[in-house]
């Protein structure tokens, strides 16, 4: 029975990817992707990574969403009609990529079956003893601590190098029509102090069950373009606070391998008296700066203003984006 | 030994937040440049007198925390990033016209703890994530070329993005089969069979792509022709490098496959003749030396085809003689590349100021005009054709005697012809530059002094390291498969 | 077939897939959204492979899939940047600017 129902998410998933890919507008592309995204959510919950099912509903859906939905509402010269390339010519490819696909899967299923035992990293990972005690905050922050340092100096090039392409290396030349309908408006004021509730919750949630900075500021993202595009500008950072608040999570992660070396002698090692401290207080930088990158990753999508001749070609009234976060 | 291996990483992170926020940048970034060599000659030194360096922050050890580890390949290709990294930030200094604005500083330096990042991991995810970084910084980079610059650096980055993904699939399949992510411990767990074989095929898949093997390469000639002077040598000498150690560290660990072998040299042959003709084909000066890039990259990786007796204990001692040979020679031609390219390039965009215009045409003139630029690129592309003293001639020679011991004719034969296309290239140029001024009234931009050292110093590098290159291989040989 | 192994022969399809629309599509924004469903077959690999059937899934690949998730939507965020420059670029060469966009 729970075997019939593997299978049918599974053709799902699979039906939703290939829709995802031939979707004829690229509109429609998008919202079959965040389709594709509740799906998965079910998949990892299905796997028994609830983590990564919150981070898929957060980040790659939350975000990512946000993101596409954002690139596709803005989007000025109309999507290149890919329906003539649709017939052979686009399935071809497709066809073949899936028989591939089955064919690497094969050996995937069997590299699995005669295995080294799958999960003896795990189970070193879970005995392991760490100074938080969800397993998985544990890999991220303290067993493979560099790892995250890296990825967080990846999220913090990116954001760079959005900044880079605008004015300044700022988003305060970035137009934001406000949408000041009453009812956006009074939803904003509603939602915003919730997700920031939540923001906290996930944070501190992430040291003895799923949760953690990254979720969290998945969400502190939502909230800040939820204000920005509604008017409040004021509250987000885009101009000259913004690249302080974009480095300050890799600062953070920094001076924690700084500190770790001078007063316990080795690189990023944390210890139980404090250690537990230094994660929280690393995971609030890290939701601020995750925050900041994200929220700023999606507004720097938009053109700067013009700055000599007021022609702004159809540039008026892009959509404001609705992407509340759930 | 931890120290050596994790501040040349941390240390330009810190100096990108530095840069990206504080008004100093000229000041924070030669620091941190300066700085990265003094670390890279003292992690020379200690590689050679100690062998392989190993570290695991947090103190955790293997399997379950990451693995650091630095062989000779890493210690000498982070001396040559640590080198060009300095002359690059040195002509930025001189000439910022030729950077890309103040966002230049803080990519920089992200791009460089990336390469050192994928040079100090034993980890296979840890290299995942470095090899990211590297990618997300030389994008940025690219970017900043302007209008003409930003379609090139998306297909970077999707390309580039893809090509990870395929190197994450294989990372999981050796997690899969060995239980570890640490190389090390990997390498005697994955017997011979199809999870080895897609293992293989799906990291040279990815990290071919990543390193600008043919032919899907097509991206990178754009980038180079929009990109800042200062991107391009980072990009060819540095970036792609960082991708090769890589496959060539994943290769030897485990053993190497005899079909992927094959389709390798295939493409390596002909990425060397495809590029080397490209190259000489064009009439833009950046294009012609970004498509000897494909070229070169084409020379490394028939390393791996050639070398691959080496990794099998079972083979005649010819067969493995000649390999090592081979493996030794491929790799001082990446040292020399690095060094002879990242010349090339600061001079070739140098030269373009000069010359007022990008094509190689409206380069006549410029050899009375600017003479130690085109001494530059002149010296710099004879390290690149092979010609001796220099370190290419050490290497390549290196590489024909392997190929010659092992009885791979075709190789030889690619070898040579792909080094008299890349010295037609040179001497193309070369010929152009030399031809009198055809307006020599005209009032012309000058370069300033500070511009010239640079690229000039590098391109001496080049040739000078061919003379008395033992230590290079000693180097080279530290903690590597193929040396037992 | 065990949940895993559905789940990992259904992520390298996905993968591979979403790898081939990505290398056949002209359409910047297309590409995007391929390089995202092949990142999402990547993990699916990541995480089945790891999976012992139902229960929880190994802590250390769970680690692993949220790195590669935030390093995607990086990669995305960056690439859409690119995108709305690369298409203003093109509708300023075009200068017709009758684009109207979807909004």
């Amino acid at each position: 029975m729970t075997a019939l129902l593997d299978v049918l998410l599974a053709a799902a998933v699979l039906v939703a990817a290939v829709a995802t890919l031939l979707a004829p507008r690229a509109g429609s592309g998008v919202l079959l992707f965040l389709v594709l995204g509740l799906l998965l959510v079910l998949v990892w919950a299905r796997l028994g990574a609830p983590d990564v099912a919150l981070a898929e509903a957060a980040i790659a859906s939350g975000a990512t969403g946000a993101l596409l939905v954002s690139a596709v509402t803005g989007r000025r010269p109309p999507a290149e009609p890919d329906r003539a390339r649709r017939s052979w010519a686009a399935l071809l490819p497709l066809g073949a990529a899936a028989a591939a696909g089955a064919l690497l899967g094969g050996v995937l299923v069997r590299a699995r079956r005669d295995g080294a035992g799958p999960g003896r990293l795990g189970d070193l990972a879970r005995e392991a003893d760490g100074v938080v005690s969800h397993p998985v905050t544990t890999v991220l922050l303290d067993l493979r601590a560099l790892d995250t340092l890296l990825e967080i100096a990846v999220l913090t090039a990116a954001v760079l190098a959005a900044l880079a392409l605008h004015r300044d290396g700022t988003l305060a030349a970035v137009a934001l029509p406000a949408d000041t309908r009453p009812v956006l408006r009074g939803f904003v004021h509603l939602a915003v102090p919730l997700v920031l509730l939540l923001v906290g919750w996930f944070l501190v949630a992430g040291s003895s069950r799923p949760g953690g900075a990254f979720q969290a500021g998945a969400l502190l993202a939502g909230a800040a373009l939820l204000l920005a595009l509604t008017g409040r500008r004021d509250l987000v950072p885009t101009g000259r606070w913004l690249p302080p608040a974009v480095v300050v999570g890799l600062a953070g992660f920094l001076a924690l391998a700084g500190g770790t070396r001078l007063l316990a002698g080795t690189w990023l090692a944390l210890a139980p008296p404090w250690g537990a401290a230094a994660v929280l207080a690393l995971e609030a930088v890290l939701v601020v700066a995750i925050g900041a990158g994200l929220a700023a990753l999606v507004l720097a999508a938009r053109p700067d203003r013009r700055v000599a001749a007021p022609t702004p070609p159809a540039d008026a009234a892009p959509a404001p984006d609705r992407q509340a976060p759930r | 030994m931890a120290d050596l291996l994790l501040l040349p990483v941390l240390l330009p992170l810190a100096g990108a937040v530095a840069t990206a926020v504080l008004p100093w940048r000229r000041t924070v970034g030669l620091t941190v440049a300066a700085a990265q060599l003094g670390f890279a000659v003292a992690a020379v030194v200690a590689v050679l007198r100690d062998g392989p360096l190993r570290g695991s922050p947090g103190g955790w050890e293997p399997p379950l925390g990451i693995a650091l580890r630095l062989d000779g390949l890493g210690a000498a290709v982070g001396l040559l990033a640590a080198v060009v990294v300095l002359a690059v930030l040195g002509h930025a200094v001189a000439r910022p016209a030729a950077a890309g604005g103040p966002s230049a500083w803080p990519l920089t330096l992200v791009t460089v703890a990336g390469l050192q990042a994928v040079l100090v991991s034993g980890d296979l995810f840890t290299t995942y994530v470095a090899l990211e970084l590297m990618t997300v910084g030389a994008v940025g980079l690219v970017a900043l070329g302007g209008r003409r610059a930003l379609a090139p650096a998306l297909r970077y980055l999707c390309v580039a993005v893809l090509g990870s993904f395929a190197f994450l699939v294989a990372v999981a399949l050796v997690h899969a089969r060995t239980g570890t992510l640490t190389l090390e411990l990997a390498a005697g767990a994955l017997p011979p069979g199809p999870a080895l074989g897609t293992v293989l095929a799906l990291a040279t898949v990815g990290l071919g792509v990543k390193a600008v093997l043919a032919p899907l390469h097509a991206w990178l000639p754009d980038a180079h022709a929009a990109a800042p002077t200062t991107v391009s040598p980072l990009l060819s000498a540095l970036v792609v490098k960082g991708s090769l150690v890589v496959l060539v560290r994943l290769w030897s660990a485990l053993g190497g496959h005899a079909g992927l072998a094959v389709v390798l040299a295939v493409l390596g042959s002909g990425a060397v003749l495809w590029g080397g003709v490209l190259a000489l084909r064009q009439d833009r000066l950046k294009r012609l030396v970004a498509y000897s890039t494909v070229a070169q990259v084409g020379y490394l990786v028939l390393l791996l085809p050639l070398a691959l007796p080496a990794l099998d204990p079972a083979a005649p001692d010819g067969a493995r003689t000649g390999a090592l040979l081979a493996w030794e020679g491929a790799l001082l031609l990446l040292l020399a590349h690095g060094l002879a390219k990242a010349a090339l390039f600061l001079a070739a965009g140098t030269l373009v100021g000069v010359a007022g215009g990008d094509r190689v045409a409206d380069l006549a003139g410029t050899a009375t005009r600017a003479p130690m630029v085109v001494l530059t690129f002149g010296v710099a592309g004879a390290c690149l054709a092979g010609l001796p003293p220099s370190l290419g001639f050490t290497g390549k020679w290196r590489m024909l005697e392997g190929a010659v011991t092992s009885g791979a004719w075709w190789a030889v034969a690619v070898l040579l012809v792909g080094g008299l296309l890349t010295a037609s290239a040179t001497a193309r140029v070369l010929g152009v530059a030399l031809r009198p001024d055809p307006d020599p009234a005209a009032a012309r931009r000058g370069v300033p002094a500070g511009a010239r050292w640079p690229a000039l110093t590098l391109a001496v590098l080049a040739v000078g390291t061919g003379v008395g290159s033992a230590w290079l291989v000693d180097l080279l040989l530290v903690g590597a498969v193929p040396a037992g | 077939m065990s949940a895993p192994d559905t789940f990992l022969v259904l992520g390298a399809v996905v993968t591979l897939l979403g790898a081939a629309r990505l290398l056949t599509t002209r359409d910047h924004l297309r590409q995007i959204i391929a390089l995202n469903v092949a990142g999402a077959g990547t993990l699916l690999v990541l995480v089945a492979l790891g999976s012992e059937g139902t229960g929880t899934a190994d802590p250390v690949l769970q680690a692993l899939a949220l790195t590669g998730i935030v390093i995607t939507v990086a990669v995305t965020g960056l690439a859409l940047v690119l995108v709305r420059r690369v298409d203003a670029a093109a509708a300023d060469a075009d200068a017709d600017g009758d684009g109207d966009g979807h909004g």
